[in-house]
């Protein structure tokens, strides 16, 4: 028996005793090849999954070194099976090579005949292959290089893409660091991000991923299209760009609904790329309307399944995808691990917390208790009409506004999903509110009000959700959220991550009903944040006076 | 124990027999345990059993190669001297020797005053066999052919033609037609190679127009020896170095995966019982559920599930509705409560003494049915040999070395072949089934068996060691705010089964990982745990401070708990009279009836009906019968058990073989002084008339010694005759003897034969 921090279970997860002396080695061990899945304060639980593993093999790791490193660190005997299957899993990334062939352009070869016969023979991959040249290669087209590494994926044999990338247009990028400087895990992330090719890189909302893919541009001194969720994030990229690289504001494009511009840096939104008319997407040519050299995914768990089957011809261009989380409510992790690359860098949110780069938070949930009468409702309600019901009572605005009293002085975000809430507590609070139909010049001054701390309250939808800087917010107010949506939870809780002049821990409060769907889902919200590190407290509303 | 070599030799082999001690007596009958069973009544009819063609086949499935050749060589060249046998054995001596006397220790062949003798069936069961185990080939040595001393002057006389073959019949087998040739022809007249042979009588004539290659002439041509190429290279084993620290932790690894592995399904089967097959097995779709719940692929599962049965753990039990369900037996509790490498012995011992081959789960039967696990006929007469030879190959490697891998396995098959060359080619999977089977229980590890392992095969207690290689309990979890805890090592399982109650079980392993929710705190609170209780529970095995989301939990979990009450009750008082009611309840005849008042207008009784209602007739209430809608059945699922099958392992078995080994020897014995002071008794007398039995061992022994006997035979008219005749063979029945009179080899029926009398030379 050997005294290592880790526990390897047969069910493939690792369990990491992180108060354990060698934790510290043993994490940055095992980080390339396993999946953090939780990362509460004792025990943090990584999971060993083939995408895992492949992500390994992608950046170069062997299964020597996997096992190497488990029998290393293990406290107890690795179980055998364990063992056998990494390797085995790990034998299958590769076998099949996408290269580029000097007189057939793209071609599939394979140094294991076999899997390139049961490969053939899938009914998944007819129609993206041409002629057999010889017995171990095969013409592959070349509008299907995504398609095709999407369903090799699918039948679990990965195939490695060496056939290499466009180089794109050329235009000079450079990173102005004068007035602020690339933080060294910005910097680790779009290195590895460049010598991989492709690929996504995890960092935590708040800890600056917009500076990952300037820097990403900087490698690239290429035309760039960066793929955002909408159009106050497209804004923000570019102020950002203009601020922190030698770009000017003529040299970037804004392409969404209201703007159609092309130019070397052209920031697109996701809604504008997957709009149709009369079945066709008309604004699917912006992706071939230049030679471009590189393509950002801002938000890539969020991608839309349009945007996967687009992305799959666009192969042959370097791609990065940034994002908070891996973790897709749709599942559809596989498409981003074939379509945009494997996991580059990945960083736990308390470790870069730890560095100073992001606030710390206190989460807090407040139970308010339905009064009898609105429990009988609710008892009595259809299904699909509980969680309303149970996420607006009224009684949550009371609460809402005591603890809008106690931070008084601090700004505030108060967010919600229903607009009828939300309305009720602007006007209760006498607050702005920003929805859906509030226009983006709207928009824009009020969060630049925030901003400056002119207003000190903002009640927001989840237009707020994504990618809308408010480095100052301080105390955040959920009253209802997307049913049990995880990564909603964490946009929210970034909103607030943004490092803070003073140092203070940002608040998180959530308001839920007792008893009700509300604090179910609220209950799953949650065990993603406590996965992540981030104990929550739980109190009652009438104890709130005293808390 | 080889000391006859320079006896002087029997009369017969039942003399031989008479002749040894009791302790190779008992060793005989122990490898060779048909001859005990029914008991011989003399040394004469165990000699005669020895001979009989089935044991004799069974005995020759017992030798390795080398001895399989020398054996081979008595055939052809006895009777012989030790020295004369063992020149021809292509082999070192002293291995040659110890062949030898285990051929003779195992009765396949006996000490005649001049020279060692093969039984009379061994050569021609030499030659039914698998191509690998082939011996020489030669046939015996024939009479009319010249002596070997004589066969190279007339090799040196022989055309080329002639000469090349003479080889190719020696190398294809030893036999030939002769075509059109002339069986009888000189050398002078011979006009073709084969006339040329058979002049010489190098080939000689089998009747029509067979002729054979005559062992004294195969020999010469092979140099002197049975075979070209030495039979004593016994086939290496391809090894590979690994640390033997590393084989035990990764073996004791798999072994505590077993051992948890078998507890969780017994457990699980234990409340939610498997249903059995009405052929007796599990079902597939029983094991795919099995193997989902073990995390293990199905080849493991049904390993685990018939180690489990061949443990005693798991038998059959008819089920509520009368279908029969696999349940854990009452030895499972015992067996449950003791140390994890007690409990693995166990389990080990069963699936080493086992003859269920799990490893044909899933493989078709003769009736093309796939095979289930469990299921009655998953048996393999080989396996146990297989296993124990395949750990006792890896036992003999030396320390620090393993079977590599890839090749390692292989090189394994074929020292086995060589160990046991005459038994079936299925065997080859088996030694590989083995294998994988003792690796996923952790017997063996990286190719290499495991200390612990190596006792145990030894039949000593592997307990201590392998409690040494095993993770220790540990008697605290890590509680965290995501409502999980973590015991980082097996947990004692006194805390294990609390804190099972209390949190649901999500990862299992060297550690096991506890989730809690509401159902799981519920649960806890259903079997009476108090809100108190729990929380200090928590506090007692949590060695961090709880954390307020799980005491939330808990206090949440009690604050809705109970809001709703259930109750039972037999018979239910309802009236909107509430004074009736409570004149009822306190009538002073009401006080036996059990009646609780749980609402004004209800009141509740644990009386049955049909006795309440007559007594509250008599209380002078006049009730109506309401229509009875069922009342509620509060139930809790009981713990099924079946009783341990009282199966004998093999180990058992040998130890009861042994005694009875050792008692049918002294039976014999005394049998044969009996027989012996009876025929002692009219020596000179006519022959008395035989029982067949009689004229079988007779017979047999006249077989073995090459002598002539005088026969009273009745032949098909009724006429009784006296026959001077040299038998040949006793089998299905007849007597092939060749007949003085007839001059021809003649058949005769064994029960008319009337007796059998020795022909003094």
């Amino acid at each position: 028996m050997n005294d290592g921090p880790l526990i390897v279970q047969s069910d493939k997860t690792l369990l990491l005793e992180i108060d354990h002396e060698r934790a510290a080695d043993c994490r940055k061990a095992i980080a390339p090849f396993a999946e953090l899945e939780r990362s509460p304060e004792h025990v943090h639980t990584y999971r060993l999954t083939p995408l895992g593993l492949w992500n390994a093999r992608a950046a170069g790791h062997d299964a020597e070194q996997v096992v190497d490193t488990l029998l290393e660190f293990s406290r107890y005997s690795v179980p055998h099976s364990l063992l056998v299957d990494v390797a085995e899993t790990m034998a299958r990334y590769g076998r099949l090579r996408l290269e580029k062939h000097p007189t057939h352009g793209l071609v599939m070869s394979s140094t294991d005949r076999p899997v390139l016969e049961e490969v053939l023979r899938a009914k998944k991959v007819q129609g993206m292959l041409g002629a057999r040249l010889d017995d171990d290669t095969v013409v592959v087209h070349a509008s299907e290089r995504g398609n095709l590494k999407q369903a090799l994926l699918k039948l679990g044999w990965p195939a490695e893409d060496w056939a290499g990338y466009v180089d794109g247009e050329a235009h000079e990028i450079d990173l102005d660091e004068t007035s602020w400087q690339l933080r060294d895990y910005q910097r680790d992330a779009a290195d590895s991000f460049w010598n991989g090719g492709s690929g996504v890189v995890v960092l935590p909302c708040g800890a600056g991923k917009t500076m990952v893919g300037a820097a990403a541009m900087a490698h690239a001194k290429a035309t760039t299209l960066i793929l955002v969720t909408n159009t106050v994030s497209a804004r923000q990229w570019k102020d950002e760009l203009i601020k922190r690289t030698s770009l000017t504001e003529d040299e970037i494009g804004e392409y969404s609904g209201a703007v159609k511009e092309v130019r070397p840096v052209t920031i697109a939104t996701y809604q504008v790329l997957t709009m149709r008319r009369k079945g066709v997407y008309p604004h699917l040519e912006l992706l071939d309307a230049r030679d471009w050299g590189l393509i950002v995914y801002d938000e890539v768990h969020l991608l839309p399944a349009p945007i996967f089957r687009m992305t799959a011809n666009l192969q042959a261009r370097r791609r990065i995808g940034l994002t908070a989380t891996l973790v897709r409510e749709d599942g559809r992790e596989g498409d981003v691990f074939s379509l945009i690359g494997p996991k580059r860098y990945d960083a736990p949110w308390k470790d870069i917390e730890a560095q100073g780069w992001i606030a710390p938070a206190d989460c807090v949930e407040v139970r308010v208790t339905l009064p009898e009468n609105e429990r009988l409702v609710y008892a009595t309600a259809e299904p699909e009409e509980r969680y309303r019901l149970a996420a607006c009572t009224p009684h949550k605005t009371s609460v809402v506004r005591e603890l809008v009293e106690r931070h008084r002085g601090q700004p505030t975000l108060v967010i919600g999903q229903y607009i009828e809430q939300l309305d009720e507590l602007a006007a209760t609070l006498d607050a702005p509110l920003i929805k859906g139909d509030t226009t983006v010049k709207e928009r824009q001054r009020l969060f630049e009000a925030f901003r400056s701390g002119e207003i000190g309250l903002l009640v927001v939808s989840k237009v707020a959700n994504f990618s809308i800087d408010l480095p100052s917010a301080e105390v955040a107010i959920q009253v209802s959220g997307s049913f049990g949506s995880r990564q909603e939870e964490a946009q929210r809780l970034g909103r607030l991550m943004r490092p803070k002049a003073g140092g203070q821990t940002a608040r998180f409060y959530a308001v839920v009903a007792r008893d009700t769907v509300d604090a179910e889902f609220a209950q799953n919200r949650q065990r993603f944040l406590a996965e992540q590190g981030y104990a929550y407290r739980i109190v009652d509303a009438e104890d709130l006076p005293a808390a | 124990m080889g000391t006859p070599t320079e006896a002087p030799g029997h009369r017969s082999l039942a003399d031989q027999l008479r002749g040894w001690d009791d302790v190779r007596l008992t060793r005989l009958l122990l490898a060779r345990p048909d001859l005990a069973t029914p008991a011989p009544h003399d040394f004469g009819q165990l000699a005669s059993r020895a001979t009989v063609r089935v044991s004799l086949l069974r005995a020759l499935d017992l030798l390795d190669r080398l001895e399989l050749h020398v054996l081979d060589a008595v055939a052809l060249v006895g009777p012989a001297s030790r020295e004369e046998v063992l020149a021809v054995v292509h082999a070192d001596g002293t291995a040659a020797g110890a062949a030898l006397d285990r051929v003779v220790d195992l009765a396949l062949a006996w000490w005649t005053p001049t020279g060692v003798r093969a039984l009379s069936g061994v050569a021609e069961g030499l030659a039914l066999a698998p191509a690998w185990a082939a011996v020489s080939g030669l046939l015996p040595a024939a009479a009319e052919a010249p002596d070997a001393d004589e066969v190279p002057p007339l090799l040196t006389q022989l055309s080329a033609a002639a000469r090349a073959l003479l080889d190719h019949v020696e190398g294809s087998g030893g036999q030939a037609t002769a075509g059109a040739s002339r069986l009888r022809v000189t050398a002078e007249d011979a006009a073709t190679p084969a006339e040329e042979l058979l002049a010489r009588r190098l080939l000689v004539s089998r009747g029509g127009s067979a002729v054979v290659l005559p062992g004294q002439v195969g020999l010469v041509l092979r140099g002197g020896r049975t075979t070209r190429d030495p039979v004593d290279a016994v086939p290496p084993l391809v090894t590979a170095e690994r640390s033997p620290a590393l084989v035990d932790r990764t073996a004791a690894g798999a072994a505590f995966e077993t051992v948890r592995r078998v507890e969780l399904l017994l457990d699980h089967w234990g409340t939610d019982p498997a249903p059995a097959l009405r052929s007796g097995g599990l079902g597939v779709r029983d094991l795919k559920a099995t193997a989902r719940l073990l995390h293990v692929d199905e080849p493991t599962a049904s390993l685990l599930v018939e180690v489990a049965g061949a443990a005693g753990l798991l038998a059959q039990r008819a089920g509520g509705d009368g279908n029969a369900l696999w349940v854990p037996t009452d030895a499972f509790d015992a067996w449950s409560t003791q140390v994890t490498s007690t409990r693995w012995a166990a389990l080990a011992r069963a699936w080493l003494t086992t003859p269920r081959a799990p490893a044909l789960v899933g493989t078709r039967d003769e009736s093309d049915k796939p095979r289930n696990a469990l299921a009655p006929g998953l048996t393999s007469r080989t396996v146990t040999e297989s296993r124990a030879m395949a750990l006792a190959a890896l036992h003999g490697l030396e320390d620090g070395t393993v079977l590599a891998a890839g090749t390692g396995v292989p090189s394994l098959v074929s020292r086995v072949r060589w160990l046991r060359p005459r038994r079936p080619a299925a065997r080859e999977q088996e030694l590989a089934d083995a294998l994988t089977e003792a690796a996923s229980l952790g017997l063996v590890a990286l190719g290499g068996l495991a200390s612990y392992a190596a006792l145990l095969v030894a039949g000593e207690d592997p307990g201590p060691v392998l409690a040494d290689l095993l993770p220790e309990p540990v008697d605290h979890v890590l509680v965290q705010a995501d409502l999980t805890a973590v015991a980082p090592g097996p947990l004692e399982s006194s805390l294990a089964r609390r804190l099972q109650l209390l949190a649901d079980v999500e990862s299992r392993g060297g550690a096991t990982t506890y989730r809690f929710t509401p159902a799981s705190v519920r649960r806890a609170l259903d079997v009476g745990w108090s809100a108190a209780e729990v929380h200090e529970f928590l506090g007692t095995i949590s060695r961090t401070p709880v954390p307020q989301p799980l005491t939330y939990l808990v206090d949440d979990t009690v604050r809705t708990y109970g809001t709703v009450r259930l109750g039972h009750a037999e018979a239910f008082l309802r009236s909107d009279d509430e004074a009736a009611l409570t004149t009822l309840v306190h009538h002073p005849k009401a006080g036996s009836l059990g009646l609780r008042r749980i609402a004004p207008t209800v009141v509740v009784s644990d009386t049955p009906l049909d006795v309440l209602l007559p007594r509250l007739r008599e209380i002078g209430a006049a009730p109506v019968v309401e229509a009875a809608d069922g009342t509620v059945q509060v139930t809790r699922p009981d713990l099924l058990r079946a009783r341990a099958p009282r199966e004998r392992t093999t180990a058992v078995r040998s130890a009861r073989q042994g005694a009875a080994a050792g008692a049918v020897v002294s039976a014999v014995r005394s049998g044969d002084r009996a027989g012996r002071v009876r025929t002692g008794g009219e020596a000179g007398a006519a022959p008395a008339s035989l029982t067949p039995s009689g004229a079988l061992t007779a017979l047999r022994e006249a077989v073995e010694a090459g002598e002539a006997v005088l026969i009273t035979y009745v032949d098909n008219q009724g006429t009784r005759s006296d026959r001077l005749v040299d038998p040949r063979s006793v089998e299905g029945g007849s007597l092939v003897a060749y007949d003085h009179r007839a001059d021809d080899v003649r058949s005769f029926a064994v029960h008319r034969i009337h007796s059998v009398q020795a022909v003094p030379d």
